[in-house]
């Protein structure tokens, strides 16, 4: 190990090698590198914590692991690969979640530096947090396919990784989902409801029938379509689709016509809808064209399955025997608990399939380009493309700042940035000058930081207050809320305490426009001040925002700084800022760890999910 | 250069491979797994490239070295297990490299590369060679040059790196984004936004035998121009080749201040031969090149494999025709030199 051989490194980096002791977050792509580089230069004293258990995509590049370790935990794993480089080295591995009260700010106290290598924006915001309240220094990074990127966070010194508001996941509008799907990813998304509505998890924001309140559909068309509607059933009762498909026993010609000619035929009646667009064509089961229309690959996987464009005909096919097996499964599940429900998981073949069939079906009526199974994948999943080059080589950056900082040099771990292709001046992996000092206005990081949100407070519940503004939408883990005026707790950490108040709206507890809520994360260390904003709930619109987001947070003087920073383009470092190493929406047994956890980022759509915009 | 196999995919590698054929294609991935790849010198550097272009999923990986493994080998090699320590260090190397990929075939050689007759090279598609004297490079790239095969060397001297690629002519698909006013149904003021469209081009890029890259003349132009500007990685690199070729050995952290003494006078020589004033090399740069730094191969053997896997799949431009990686900033740059 370098520090064991003297004349390698000098005194001070040695000693300070051997003796401190380093947490390394995340044993994926970045985290197997980054455990390598530590054992190889003579960290005597490393933990490693991740939730994740090792899957064979893994294995293009968590270099640590190999196919007899698929469904192990990567942190167990990683630990045994590290000590055979060096069986000297104490490694304690934790196959677990950050996000656990456990992992506390004196946890976080006993450690020299805590380097990062997570995939998650959740992960990433609460260990900031920690490390701010431990006033430890972090080094956090992140690559998606060949770019990637390392940063120092130090309290006071740096900006921290919630300085800069991170872009908000892309969204649509639920009557593009539900009524005019232009793109394929429209028809992917409304796959993965559809998914959810039959198996999943209920969610009534994430419905796939028509929507009739579709302001574009307003007018007679749109009261045409009602009287129709009420005619054919009898009633004008809404059925939601997971009864409708219970009551007709998940037969696939049925669901098949209702979805795919039945509802396809009454968003025609809205004729609104269709003066500017093309209209969506019906289709029957038993009359599926056999071509493959509008494909949007070419030839050049014959052999691969994933690859192959589908015909309709075939997607038809699909489509049934994937709703069987996902039927089976479910009522199995059922059958034990009946409570219990299928999580969606590009991974499992017959969730995959079935969303990949029913995207290409509904592409097809609305006259969109199919895609590939495997494209669908990719855009289903979230996945990020991941390459072992640009982790080592982000990982090898990450242990030489690891250095400066033992040498108490952090004036010199600039951000670093590595690329596909070398900048103007001819540089490919790409520091900056300096430091970046805190935003001011920054939410977590300054002193007495405050927010405002803007809800309906007749509408938004006290849990709602909860779970979506102060857990899912701030991050933090467990909230303490009280009035700042009265003193009066309104959200109480203490487990039933306030159970009684949850179901109450802002307003029924005197929580109007402009009360200042102080809340308060024991676990986190963390104090927020919450101005709320009220504004009426609309349709199609978020019912949940953070006010004036981008220009609190976001002060000129900081604008200019990133655009003239490095000489580089300010707007890809930004996007950079958001990068994660690895994937894509966790499994489904990732997923529900997560929730047992009640950590990690339970993905995507639990982040700012507003009722009436439609979260991929 | 590698003909697009016919052969497809196993399901097996589509799974394992499937987060890098999402960035640069099945074709890509097709190239690869029908090369021959030979990594000379399974040090440091030399085990980070095994490791990459071994888990990238190319059809074979030769390591050749005919030197043991030794204490100093720990700092960064990670394929020779600690009991392997004195034996062959390709033979040592060869069950880890091989336990990262059982889809590669993996071989190792113990004999010198001088010791090779020219065709034995010719076996491969793609070269890399790492801690192997001046005289060999340019040997081998000149074998390279005469079948066409790819040719790659680099090197890990302490915090300090670079490598060097001589590709001759190389095609390659590159991916450009052109941003392009959309045509949708959206009103006219949402029309004007340009949106980003990729396309894949075809592209050529020529490159120099090695003895250019190393006789570049500072003094005459282009070069003098940018000599102010440009930083020492390029005269430090100069200096230790020297060192290499005068004492049949790198810097070692054991023989130090012998060693600082030695390349501190090859400094003076190296610099003035070349008319070069002394300043360009500081003398702290000099104390940062003895070993190999683990994190320092990681990021020089993290370029060289990935130029190695462009070069071989055909995919995107390969840079032309220097890397540096420099440690007083973090800096690693690309030069084109001696063309």
């Amino acid at each position: 190990m370098a520090a064991s051989i003297a004349g390698v490194f000098t005194d001070d980096l040695k000693n300070a090698v051997e003796t401190s002791k380093v947490l390394v977050v995340g044993a994926g792509g970045i985290g197997c590198e980054i455990l390598k580089n530590l054992v190889l230069s003579g960290f005597k004293d490393i933990e490693i914590i991740d939730l994740d258990t090792i899957d064979v995509s893994n294995l293009n590049r968590q270099f640590l692991f190999q196919k007899q370790h698929v469904g192990k935990s990567k942190a167990v794993v990683a630990r045994e690969s590290a000590l055979s480089f060096n069986p000297d080295v104490k490694i304690v591995a934790n196959h677990d979640s950050i996000i656990k009260p456990d992992y506390s700010v004196n946890y976080f106290k006993q450690f020299r530096m805590v380097l990062n290598a997570l995939d998650n924006r959740a992960a990433r915001n609460h260990v900031n947090r920690m490390c701010l309240a431990a006033d430890i220094p972090l080094i956090e990074s992140g690559t998606a396919g060949y770019d990637g990127q390392v940063e120092l966070i130090k309290k006071g010194m740096t900006k921290c990784y919630e300085c800069e508001p991170k872009a908000a996941q892309k969204t649509f509008p639920g009557c593009t989902i539900r009524n005019t799907p232009s793109e394929p990813i429209h028809c992917i998304v409304w796959g993965k409801h559809l998914f959810n509505q039959l198996f999943g998890e209920y969610d009534a924001d994430n419905d796939v029938s028509p929507d009739t309140e579709d302001p574009e559909a307003a007018g007679a068309a749109g009261e045409s379509a009602l009287k129709t509607k009420a005619n054919e059933q009898g009633d004008i009762e809404r059925v939601t689709t997971r009864q409708w498909a219970q009551q007709s026993g998940y037969d696939s010609a049925k669901l098949f016509h209702k979805l795919f000619h039945d509802d396809i035929k009454y968003l025609l009646s809205m004729h609104n809808l269709w003066e500017k667009r093309r209209k969506p064509t019906p289709l029957k089961m038993n009359e599926l064209p056999d071509a493959v229309a509008g494909s949007s690959k070419d030839n050049s996987a014959e052999g691969l399955k994933d690859q192959r464009p589908w015909s309709i005909v075939e997607c038809g096919q699909i489509f049934s025997r994937s709703l069987q097996s996902l039927k089976t499964k479910f009522e199995d599940l059922q059958s034990k608990n009946k409570d219990d429900h299928l999580v969606w998981d590009k991974d499992d073949k017959d969730a995959m399939d079935f969303v990949a069939a029913c995207a290409n079906i509904r592409a097809y009526i609305f006259g969109i380009p199919q895609k590939t199974r495997f494209d669908i994948k990719s855009m289903a999943g979230n996945i990020i493309p991941a390459i072992a080059t640009t982790n080592a080589i982000i990982a090898g950056l990450v242990v030489l700042n690891a250095f400066n900082i033992l040498q108490n040099r952090l004036e010199s771990c600039h951000s670093v940035y590595c690329r596909l292709r070398p900048n103007h001046r001819g540089q490919l992996i790409v520091p900056e000058r300096g430091l970046n000092p805190p935003n001011e206005k920054c939410y977590v990081c300054r002193d007495s930081p405050q927010i405002a949100v803007s809800v309906d407070v007749n509408k938004l519940t006290v849990k709602e207050l909860e779970e979506r503004v102060l857990k899912s939408l701030l991050n933090m883990v467990q909230p303490d809320a009280v009035k700042d005026s009265t003193g009066d707790v309104v959200i109480s950490s203490e487990e039933g305490e306030m159970e009684g108040t949850y179901h109450k709206s802002l307003a029924e507890m005197g929580i109007l426009d402009g009360t200042v809520l102080s809340v308060d994360d024991f676990v986190q260390n963390y104090s927020l001040q919450v101005i709320i904003n009220h504004r009426e709930a609309e349709h199609n619109k978020p019912d949940i925002e953070i006010v004036g987001d981008q220009s609190k947070c976001q002060p000129k003087a900081e604008e200019e700084k990133s655009n003239g920073g490095s000489g580089d383009n300010a707007e890809e470092e930004d996007d950079l800022m958001l990068l994660d190493e690895v994937e894509e929406t966790p499994s489904a047994k990732a997923e529900r760890k997560r929730k047992q956890d009640s950590a990690e980022e339970s993905p995507v759509s639990k982040k700012l999910r507003t009722s009436d915009v439609i979260v991929l | 250069m590698v003909e697009l196999n016919s052969n497809e995919l196993t399901d097996a590698e589509a799974e394992q491979y499937d987060r890098q054929i999402r960035l640069w294609g099945l074709d890509s991935q097709k190239r690869l797994r029908s090369s021959r790849v030979l990594i000379i010198g399974l040090k440091g550097l030399g085990a980070e490239v095994a490791k990459n272009i071994t888990l990238a999923g190319v059809k074979s990986v030769t390591l050749l070295d005919d030197g043991a493994a030794s204490q100093d080998d720990i700092c960064s090699q990670f394929l020779v297990p600690r009991d392997q320590i004195g034996k062959n260090r390709a033979e040592a190397s060869l069950a880890r490299t091989q336990n990262l990929n059982p889809m590669v075939n993996v071989t190792a050689e113990t004999c010198a590369v001088a010791d090779h007759p020219d065709e034995y090279f010719h076996a491969f598609e793609a070269i890399c060679a790492t801690k192997c004297p001046t005289d060999q490079l340019l040997r081998l790239d000149k074998i390279c040059r005469e079948k066409s095969i790819k040719f790659f060397c680099g090197d890990v001297f302490g915090f300090f790196g670079f490598m060097f690629a001589d590709l001759q002519t190389h095609e390659f698909a590159e991916e450009i984004t052109e941003f392009k006013p959309t045509a949708t149904e959206e009103p006219a003021a949402k029309r004007l936004k340009a949106e980003p469209v990729k396309t894949t081009v075809k592209r050529s890029s020529t490159f120099v035998p090695l003895q250019n890259a190393l006789d570049v003349d500072w003094t005459a132009e282009p070069y003098s121009k940018k000599l102010k500007k440009s930083e020492s990685s390029y005269f430090l690199m100069k200096i230790l080749l020297k060192f290499r070729s005068e004492n049949m050995r790198d810097p070692s952290p054991g023989t130090r201040s012998a060693d600082m003494e030695e390349l501190n006078r090859l400094k003076n020589e190296v610099l003035t031969k070349m008319s070069i004033p002394l300043e360009k090399v500081p003398d702290n740069l000099l104390s940062m090149v003895f070993a190999e730094i683990g994190p320092v191969c990681a990021i020089v053997g993290g370029v060289l494999s990935q130029e190695i896997i462009k070069a071989l799949s055909q995919h995107e431009a390969p840079h032309n025709n220097m890397f540096f990686f420099n440690p007083e900033r973090n800096l690693g740059h690309v030069e084109c030199l001696g063309a």
